[in-house]
């Protein structure tokens, strides 16, 4: 049993770890904790403004305390109060610091910043952007930046974001003579299902090998499902109209496609499947080793942050690890990329928005250029040249690492729409068990999409009206 | 030589010093009545007013009457399972824990060399955080590489799945839930100490088997404490929260398996900003907990002894 995570420095993050231990601290605890004033005169004059991050590696977090000891030596005026978050309860001490009138000046999310700013937590940023150097519109990729907007305003700014790919692991490729060039890696689902085919290997119940597990656990797969939705010529959520097309043909086609992967290459047995490993880049909760680094799994989808991740637990198995773009599905014409960002904003009720504003823009160039360094979470602005992670240099060279952000921020101009909907983490949920009904067989694809469609339409109807 | 006071100055003597007394009670509670006013009263009347309300904690809530009570009963399709999810876990759970709390207590109770050590020993797994134990737990329940069913392949029973088979994973939690046995442990061994020896010795002398004795003696004796504990294991078990979140997540998983009442509140006030709806739920709960303590109070004239015969 895995679940999706993102990672900061040396530590994984997993967001339903996340959520258990917001649980377990925050909630158990209750949401109690005041926050400090969050912006006000220091001794000396200058302006200081809190900023808060909702958890982090120490590596993380260091490194944000020294962006912003960098911003007070060129800002006088302003000081920035960093406090970095332990991860436990965020949301609750967030939301809760805001409906008491006194929340930070500005923050890190990593929930999309429109259903904070549909509920009303957050500040516009629309009348702002045009003043910073980083911030204005065309600098943002569209696709990336309509992760924080809607009904016309833009609630946050994606400064950093782990575009996804398929990794794949050249020396498995080459022990089976297959080519190790991107450019040859599998253009369609079928191809990929084929070279997939190639790797796995059963012994006896257990699976010893596998090539690739799109959907090896359905709290991990449902946050790119979006993606797989695109590449088969379908759409999840359709954020102009907004309306959830959950259950259209496109996407039950989509899932039929993988129920029949399942049934031939992983015997249908999904539990058995999981069993056997944790067939994709992190531990299983159970404590099961992350099957890509152990060489045990040829391909895996995921985000740019694993250039640092895959050297964050056990010695890998292997050395050489390539990523290619996403195969195209039965359904679709052209390849597509997704992305899971930082975003940064300003909540509803702050006494400085100008002063926060000016940080994240800083953020949004300087700031998230020196914290690319250690925390391969890939700076999305244009006017920002990323470098290459210290990790990947010291790994795998400096040219090879070149490659990769090369690969990396081409994905970036090809990434659909996503995290737009004002009901994302409702959704999300509701995709998941969807997910999970239809690979443990307990429905067909069309009817559990056909139930998560109606509740997702049904909430998103609610939130809106309650909006309006 | 004292002269005797008229009646009536004697009683308005009195009525004064019972005012003064009553005066200086009240002073002395103050600080916990107001503590019970602001923390408990306020909470309770304030998120029994919003869950008629459509609130997601930063704007104004917004009347809708019933509404948040007629979604919950008829259109949520979680709500029904949650409430057997958490059912089926305080049902199991909460007498298994009372059996193993009063077994541990009985040991504990024995004077034999190093016991306090012992009680501290079985103590201290209640000062383990929740988050901790449950990830431990959760490496325990490994398939293969775990304790448990390493134990139960070495006596040749067949090692559930108890993370991913729907079927093994409240009894999952059920075992997790048996881990912090410390408090109930404590107030048995409390009870215990309470129970004259006089008596034990008499049904001894009568001659009464230890399994006797604890029938006949011991555990009449003992239930005042069984009802304290049966009430708080109650109300704990409904009210099962962290362990489920780290097994589940916010859907359940396995299928919805592990999705308990409060984590359904938990999603819908902090994930889903729906706080009028959670408020509503956590009212739904509050009342069921309430009816259950109030039935287990009722039955207690039944079983419950007290020394002296005052029910």
């Amino acid at each position: 049993m895995s679940s999706t995570r993102r990672s900061v420095g040396g530590t994984t993050w997993s967001r339903r770890r996340l959520m258990g231990t917001a649980a377990a601290a925050g909630f158990a605890a209750a949401t109690g904790g005041r926050a400090a004033r969050a912006a006000r005169p220091t001794a000396q004059g200058a302006t200081e403004i809190t900023f808060w991050t909702p958890g982090g590696s120490p590596i993380f977090c260091d490194t944000h305390s020294a962006v912003a000891a960098d911003y007070a030596a060129v800002n006088p005026d302003v000081r920035v109060n960093f406090q970095c978050g332990t991860g436990e309860g965020f949301m609750e001490r967030f939301l809760g610091a805001v409906a008491a009138g006194n929340p930070p000046e500005a923050t890190v999310l990593w929930d999309t910043p429109v259903s904070l700013g549909v509920q009303g937590a957050l500040r516009p940023l629309d009348d702002l952007m045009p003043t910073g150097e980083y911030t204005p519109v065309e600098n943002w990729p569209a696709g990336v930046l309509a992760s924080c907007q809607f009904g016309g305003q833009t609630w946050g700014l994606p400064a950093a974001a782990g575009t996804y790919g398929i990794w794949y692991n050249e020396e498995l490729f080459e022990a089976k003579g297959i080519p190790t060039d991107r450019a040859s890696f599998p253009k369609t689902w079928d191809e990929l299902r084929a070279l997939s085919k190639e790797f796995t290997l059963w012994e006896g119940d257990r699976l010893v090998q596998a090539g690739m597990v799109p959907f090896n656990d359905p709290a991990s797969f449902a946050p790119t499902l979006p993606i797989w939705s695109a590449l088969n010529g379908g759409q999840l959520f359709d954020g102009e109209n907004q309306r959830y097309t959950l259950d259209a043909e496109a996407n039950v086609a989509m899932l039929d496609y993988f129920l029949a992967w399942l049934d031939d290459e992983y015997r249908g047995d999904f539990a058995q499947l999981q069993r056997s490993g944790a067939w994709w880049t992190y531990p299983s909760d159970e404590g099961q080793p992350p099957e890509f680094q152990a060489g045990r799994l040829a391909m895996v989808e995921q985000g740019s942050w694993v250039m640092g991740d895959f050297y964050a637990y056990d010695e890998p198995g292997f050395t050489r690890w390539n990523v290619a773009s996403y195969p195209v599905g039965p359904g679709g014409t052209s390849t597509k990329s997704g992305y899971w960002p930082n975003w940064l904003a300003i909540p509803a009720g702050t006494e400085h928005p100008e002063e926060a504003f000016g940080y994240l823009d800083y953020m949004s160039g300087v700031g998230i250029a020196k914290i690319f360094t250690v925390v391969p979470d890939m700076p999305t602005n244009a006017k920002v040249e990323p470098g290459v992670p210290n990790i990947v240099v010291e790994r795998r060279g400096q040219e090879f690492g070149e490659d990769v952000m090369a690969f990396f921020r081409g994905q970036l101009d090809i990434v659909i729409p996503m995290w737009d909907s004002p009901v994302q983490s409702f959704a999300q949920d509701q995709i998941t068990v969807a997910l999970e009904q239809v690979f443990t067989k307990q429905a067909a694809p069309q009817e559990a999409l056909a139930a998560a469609q109606r509740a997702c339409q049904a909430e998103l109807e609610k939130v809106l009206a309650g909006a309006a | 030589m004292a002269m005797a006071l008229p009646a009536r100055w004697n009683r308005a003597a009195g009525g004064s010093l019972r005012r003064r007394e009553a005066r200086a009670g009240l002073l002395f509670i103050l600080p916990w009545l107001v503590a019970l006013l602001v923390f408990s009263v306020y909470p309770v009347l304030g998120t029994f007013g919003l869950s008629f309300t459509d609130y997601n904690v930063i704007e104004a809530p917004r009347w809708v009457g019933l509404d948040n009570f007629r979604r919950m009963f008829g259109a949520d399709p979680d709500f029904w399972p949650a409430v057997q999810n958490s059912a089926f876990y305080a049902a199991v759970s909460v007498p298994l824990r009372l059996v193993m709390a009063l077994a541990l207590a009985l040991v504990l109770n024995l004077g034999v060399r190093g016991i306090g050590l012992y009680r501290v020993i079985f103590y201290l797994p209640a000062l383990v955080p929740p988050v901790a134990a449950t990830i431990v737990f959760m490496l325990m329940f490994n398939l293969d590489t775990g304790p448990i069913n390493l134990a139960l392949q070495a006596v040749g029973l067949a090692p559930p799945d108890w993370l991913r088979d729907p079927a093994w994973s409240k009894p999952a939690l059920i075992i997790l839930s048996l881990w912090p046995l410390g408090v109930e442990v404590l107030v048995f061994l409390a009870g215990l100490k309470e129970i004259p020896q006089d008596l034990l010795d008499a049904a001894a002398i009568d001659g009464a088997t230890p399994w006797r004795r604890f029938l006949g003696v011991t555990l009449p004796l003992l239930t005042p404490v069984v009802l304290f504990n049966l009430v708080i294991g109650v109300i704990y078990s409904f009210q099962v929260f962290v362990p489920a979140i780290i097994i589940g997540g916010t859907t359940g998983e396995p299928l919805g398996s592990t999705l308990m009442f409060m984590v359904l509140i938990y999603r819908n006030a902090f994930r889903y900003f729906a706080m009028g709806y959670a408020a509503a739920q956590a009212m739904v709960l509050f009342v069921a907990v309430a009816a259950l303590t109030l039935l287990i109070f009722r039955s207690a004239r039944f079983w419950v002894h007290y020394e002296g015969g005052d029910q």
